[in-house]
């Protein structure tokens, strides 16, 4: 009883390149560059159509700072392989463009001591305001709502608390991401055992499950519809506005399934939600740690949230409580 | 060749090539801390039996008779093995080069002519780790517990014990406008276990008395400046453990909570005082023999190669799993504060 | 009845698997059927044990409550109830309730003439569990280590397993899977937002077209996917992320005992440097 199943386009049918919709302002139509082609592959999943882009002013921007941003990073990456290239490709994942050290606060230091760690941040995050105002203008342009643009400002919330809010609040750069792929993995983990375990941040919870829920919304969501695409479910606009059966399906699945189900419009707002929450909630519990919040885990403890395990091996004790009480002074760096 | 057939092939040697960095069960486990805590230990059964030799303690050699008259009465310039008879310290010499110099033999430390000459640096390095071993013996039972070292412990058969550090060669960055590593961020580094964490671990905890401790001990903020660097060099220092002793960070930590020691095993007490033990052996013994130590030996910072973890344990928890050799030979048992100018004031307060 | 304007006409007879008439029909606005008993059945008899084995243990503190596995000592045999038997039977249980419900999913899209990609969907949620409270205890040879029902307590199990390889992050299967959780969870929030834009364009504008919308993603990126091809792309970046989790932890422990930094060894030894 062989059926088939959404999961790739079996022919393709290659009609015209599409321009797009046509702007009010006519300079603006030319603004799009790139002729747009068919690829084949693309054309298995989606859209085959490659292009056109929109150039603009603030595209442009946004490309030329992200460009400043990204090839000052690689090329302290080469000089930390003596311009190598091969070296550069095997140690890439080590490689780290990192903040300045903690003795130099929230000052400028020279550019060697954290300096281009200053300037690649600046720069990117210049691109990506850059980049906001980018999309909020293209939604505009084209009557759309600003929902894109709300969505990425959650994202760029989570990105300034940690790499600028968050240090300024605790007076030192330090405390910020560095540009590296195991350099930020390494600086997580820090982060966590410098604040006592960030499993036991409320928020961090909060965010993980919104993160989860993100991917579990989408699945059911994008399962749902790919199940009723026999009925048209994909055409999501005109089921919205005016409801078929494919939408009367994909609502009863669910209501069936678990006694409750969205609507074609609400489903997008649930996503939408949990979505942004996640790097909202995220960024307040990394706001919240170090500067609120010193120990998550004696947190927890104080607020009776930590569970309490059988003692296995009778009452362990600081070795260094007999002496003068440990101070907590950095020594290193 | 079909492009399917090519994708096929490439998905095929991809996964050939994943699965060579990797191993396969069954493995063995050990259950650390309350059910369910996930505190367990799994090792490689096979790994272990390749690694044997290496943890096996040498036969000892027999008992001497424990009369006889004095060695001082038949050798000259015994400075700390004089009080031992001469059957037992020809027993303890024989000892000796078996552990340390086993194809060199006597003229490893000795002059061929005149073996009570001290002309080679060997025999006053000898010299000074026996006293060294008698510290270790008789000062640090917090660590080494009634179990001991000997020399074997860490030369295994070697004239230099295999696992030591030396510091690392810095990279230059002084007066170059952009490349600074901030000493971490470098591929391949074993004193870190291979992360891109900072790669000396050892010259801040082990031979300074940087702090380790880097979370806070209130829930709120109340003073704690430790940074995420510090954080970070601390995570070296426990992946350089974890490794040495072959376990993982719930060996010592319920993780959920790395600072409480009341959420910790009892092997975080004996760790910590081990942390103490070989910052004193590099300050007080192996570091003062720098000037007598050949450049040859000595490391590409002109530092001589001193003690961490894996010098005693090179993978086990227990080095040559938990073997006691010391009490058999009495020229290794402890004195309480060793004769010579020691002082465990720099193994620190923390 | 608790129905839809619309729902009636969709109420129909057949499409069961098993079972046949005897359990398709609805009860309020939940469908039954035969896997609607087994979900029924699994899932009181684990929840109640749950409940059972909270009440046995110190506390009632919702984040506190602890059923744990067996020690290890049991390997794969069976506990004494309080010593992780609980934990054993409502394991079995959870799978019994998600194995009837993923059935259960599939006997409402044939009932709707839907397709099967929910229930497909849901089983690699099913297989992620199943991964973490089966495969990999028998792999490494004891329920033990499995993870254990508690709110902050499966926090300090992760927490645990993951120090156990020193720096978890450096497990590859981890990192694929964090990147597509983001990834999905970035391409859900342009998705929903896409949809919400065109139909909630704002005062005095139409509610726009599938073609703005690719306009509006062409203008921005120079490629937009399409109505179709973004459920698509999501479906498969969710099921990824949720396939490469369960990867990154049934490789740890039974397939790499060490810690996971020390893994990329490999590709630094790799002989194309030389």
């Amino acid at each position: 009883m062989a059926e088939y199943q959404n999961l790739f386009t079996q022919v393709q049918v290659e009609g015209p390149t599409y321009m797009g919709v046509e702007l009010e302002n006519p300079h603006d139509n030319g603004e799009r560059i790139v002729p747009p082609f068919h690829l084949h592959l693309a054309g298995r999943l989606g859209n085959a159509q490659i292009g056109p882009i929109y150039l603009g002013f603030f595209g442009v921007a946004a490309c030329v700072f992200f460009l400043i941003g990204f090839t000052s990073i690689g090329w302290n990456y080469l000089v930390q392989v003596n311009y190598s290239p091969i070296q550069f490709v095997r140690q890439l994942f080590w490689l780290s463009v990192d903040p300045p050290a903690p003795s130099w606060g929230l000052h400028l230091p020279p550019m060697n001591e954290g300096g281009w760690w200053l300037f690649a941040g600046f720069f990117i995050t210049l691109s990506i305001l850059l980049w906001w105002v980018r999309t909020y203008r293209r939604a505009r342009a084209l009557g759309m709502g600003t929902h894109v643009s709300w969505a990425f400002a959650g994202a760029i919330w989570l990105y300034l608390v940690l790499g600028l809010i968050r240090p300024v609040l605790l007076g030192r750069w330090s405390e910020a991401v560095p540009f590296g792929i195991f350099s930020h993995l390494d600086w997580t983990t820090a982060f966590s055992l410098r604040y006592g375990n960030l499993f036991y941040n409320p928020f961090h919870m909060l965010s993980i499950a919104f993160l989860y829920g993100s991917v579990l919304l989408f699945a059911m969501h994008a399962a749902t519809i790919l199940a009723v695409s026999r009925f048209g479910g994909e055409r999501e606009i005109e089921q919205i506005v005016d409801r078929g059966t494919a939408s009367e399906r994909a609502a009863l699945f669910w209501r069936w399934t678990m006694g409750f189900n969205a609507t074609m419009e609400s489903i997008h707002r649930w996503a939408w939600w949990f979505a942004v929450l996640t790097c909202v909630t995220g960024g307040i519990g990394i706001l919240l740690t170090g500067t609120v919040v010193d120990n998550w885990y004696l947190w927890s403890v104080k607020h009776g949230v930590a569970p309490s395990y059988p003692e296995l091996w009778g009452h362990v004790v600081d070795p260094a409580a007999g002496q003068s009480a440990p101070a907590v002074v950095p020594a290193a760096q | 060749m079909n492009p399917t057939r090519t994708l096929l092939a490439a998905v095929l040697v991809g996964t050939a090539l994943l699965l060579t960095g990797c191993e396969h069960p069954p493995m063995k486990h050990e259950q650390i801390g309350y059910r369910g805590t996930g505190m367990e230990r799994i090792v490689n059964p096979r790994t272990v039996a390749e690694n044997a030799p290496l943890h096996a303690a040498p036969e000892a050699a027999p008992a001497a008779p424990a009369d006889g008259p004095k060695a001082t009465l038949l050798y000259k310039n015994l400075q700390v093995l004089g009080d031992l008879n001469v059957a037992e310290f020809n027993r303890t010499m024989a000892a000796f080069t078996q552990w340390v110099a086993p194809n060199e033999g006597c003229t490893h430390c000795h002059n061929p002519a005149n073996f009570a000459d001290d002309s080679k640096y060997t025999k006053v390095v000898a010299r000074r780790m026996i006293q060294m071993t008698r510290e270790i013996n008789g000062n640090w039972h917090d660590h080494v517990a009634d179990t001991g070292v000997t020399c074997y412990t860490c030369h295994r058969g070697h004239n230099i014990p295999e696992k030591s550090w030396v510091a690392e060669r810095e990279t230059v960055t002084e007066g170059r406008m952009l490349g600074n590593n901030f000493g971490q961020n470098r591929a391949g580094m074993a004193s870190v276990g291979n992360s891109s964490l900072p790669y000396d671990p050892y010259t801040p905890f082990l031979l300074k008395a940087h702090e380790i401790r880097v979370a806070g001990s209130t829930a709120l903020p109340t003073g704690n400046k430790s940074s995420i660097k510090n954080a970070e060099a601390t995570h070296g220092l426990m992946i350089h453990m974890s490794e040495a002793l072959g376990v993982g960070c719930t060996w010592c930590h319920n993780t959920r909570a790395m600072a409480e020691w009341s959420q910790s095993t009892p092997q975080r007490v004996q760790a910590w005082h081990g942390i103490r033990m070989v910052r004193a052996i590099n300050n007080d013994f192996i570091v003062p023999l720098t000037p007598i130590t050949p450049p040859e030996r000595l490391g590409a910072m002109g530092d001589i190669p001193k003690a961490n973890c894996a010098t005693c344990h090179q993978g086990a928890n227990k080095p040559l799993m938990g073997a006691a050799m010391a009490k058999d030979y009495p020229a290794l048992a402890g004195t309480a504060r060793a004769p010579a100018p020691v002082a465990v004031a720099r193994a620190g307060k923390n | 009845m608790a129905m839809l304007s619309f729902e009636r006409k969709y109420r129909v007879r057949g499409g069961t698997l098993l079972g046949g008439d005897l359990f398709d029909f609805w009860v309020g606005p939940f469908y039954v059927g035969l896997f609607g008993v087994t979900t029924i059945f699994f899932a009181f008899l684990g929840t109640a044990l749950l409940l059972y084995a909270a009440s046995l243990g110190p506390t009632w503190n919702i984040w506190q409550i602890n059923i744990a596995p067996p020690d290890l000592k049991y390997g794969l045999g069976l506990a004494p109830l309080r010593e992780g038997g609980f934990w054993q039977i409502i394991t079995v249980c959870a799978l019994g309730a998600f194995g009837s419900w993923a059935l259960r999913e599939v006997e409402i899209s044939r009932k709707l003439g839907m397709g099967y990609h929910v229930p497909f969907a849901y089983g690699f949620a099913v297989l992620a569990y199943f991964t973490l409270e089966v495969v990999r205890p028998v792999l490494l040879g004891a329920w033990g280590h499995g993870f254990p029902y508690g709110i902050l307590s499966h926090l300090d199990w992760v927490s645990n397993v993951g120090y156990q390889f020193l720096h978890f992050h450096y497990n590859p299967a981890h990192m694929i899977a964090v990147s597509l959780f983001f990834t999905t969870t970035f391409a859900l929030a342009l998705h929903g937002a896409l949809i919400l834009s065109s139909t909630n364009p704002g005062v005095g504008e139409v509610v726009k077209s599938p073609e703005h919308e690719d306009t509006f993603f062409r203008d921005i990126i120079g490629y937009s996917v399409g109505t179709l091809g973004i459920h698509r792309l999501g479906l498969f970046l969710a099921l990824a992320a949720v396939f490469f989790s369960a990867v990154c932890i049934v490789i740890s422990g039974p397939f790499w005992t060490q810690g996971w930094p020390a893994w990329w060894g490999w590709w630094l030894r790799l002989p194309i440097w030389a």
